[in-house]
């Protein structure tokens, strides 16, 4: 009478090693979020640019954002996409003309945002760079504001 | 004279590289991955210009109701209450790290204030540069100001 024996596989098992690396591959596209790794950018004051002179009020653009997005600049209510022929004959004028963006509390950062971007690409738009913009918060307004 | 059996073609789909290839595939995914270090969902508002922010860039969410989260670009954000510790934050990773470029991801519809609020916390943390996250605005979307 024969006597079978089992036989041990000297090698590893590797049949499963495609279902585990797909099970892998379906986690990774799962969980894999495309993050926006874009923006605008924002150069403050440095420190040692501390002596910046103040801005005359009077001298300066001011672009006011209402809630709802409504433009005010200088005093007179515009669409987003006239500031910049607003801004063309003032600035060949002067070329660091300063730009205040001054939102309304209320309003949506939003369309701070897009009056930003629009002064941002005055050079590709107009041709003369917005070189002088800024952004007073709440609290330089009212320790500087006169 | 004997004849040589015919050579017998293999009914299946070879199957060996499979592994080979699902690996490659995991190592593209490992290496192309971005972790978020923040995760709250916001609406971002969108712009023309957008420039490429540098990796590990510290982090400041704001959401549409107005609660601020904040990382240094290494952990995941943690919420703070108040613009106040926005500042003691910024102090921190600007005293650890002059140059380090700040992320303002802030959703686009919440009232400036909000905003306003963190970014004099940057200006008083002396932070040198400020990403303001934005999508890529396209030509049938919104452009943000009315009339």
């Amino acid at each position: 009478m024969k006597i079978k024996r089992d036989t041990i596989s000297e090698e590893i098992p590797t049949s499963s090693m495609a279902d585990i690396a797909f099970l892998l591959i379906i986690y990774f596209m799962v969980t894999t979020t495309f993050a926006a790794t874009r923006g605008l950018d924002f150069s403050l004051p440095k420190e040692e640019q501390d002596n910046t002179p103040l801005v005359d009020k009077e001298e300066s653009v001011l672009i006011e954002i209402q809630p709802g997005g409504t433009l005010i600049v200088d005093g007179q209510p515009k669409p987003l996409n006239t500031i910049l022929d607003y801004l063309k004959p003032k600035l060949e004028r002067n070329p660091r003309k300063p730009v205040i963006i001054r939102p309304n509390q209320e309003a949506e950062y939003g369309y701070m945002v897009a009056v930003f971007d629009e002064l941002r690409q005055a050079k590709e738009k107009i041709g003369i760079e917005v070189k002088n913009v800024s952004i007073p918060t709440q609290r330089e307004i009212e320790m500087f504001w006169y | 004279m004997k004849l040589k059996a015919r050579g017998t073609q293999n009914e299946g789909i070879p199957t060996a590289s499979m592994a080979d290839i699902a690996f490659l595939l995991i190592i593209f995914f490992m290496v192309t991955i971005n972790f978020e270090v923040d995760k709250a969902t916001v609406a971002l508002p969108k712009s023309g210009l957008r420039f490429e922010i540098p990796k590990k860039s510290a982090y400041i969410s704001v959401t549409s109701n107005g609660v601020i989260r904040v990382s240094s670009g290494e952990e995941i954000s943690v919420p703070v209450p108040g613009p106040e510790n926005v500042l003691s934050f910024a102090v921190d990773v600007v005293a650890n790290n002059p140059g380090k470029a700040f992320v303002l991801k802030a959703d686009k519809d919440v009232p400036y204030r909000y905003v306003d609020g963190v970014i004099d916390a940057l200006k008083q943390a002396r932070a040198e540069v400020i990403y303001l996250l934005s999508e890529q605005e396209t030509v049938d979307g919104e452009d943000g100001g009315s009339g």
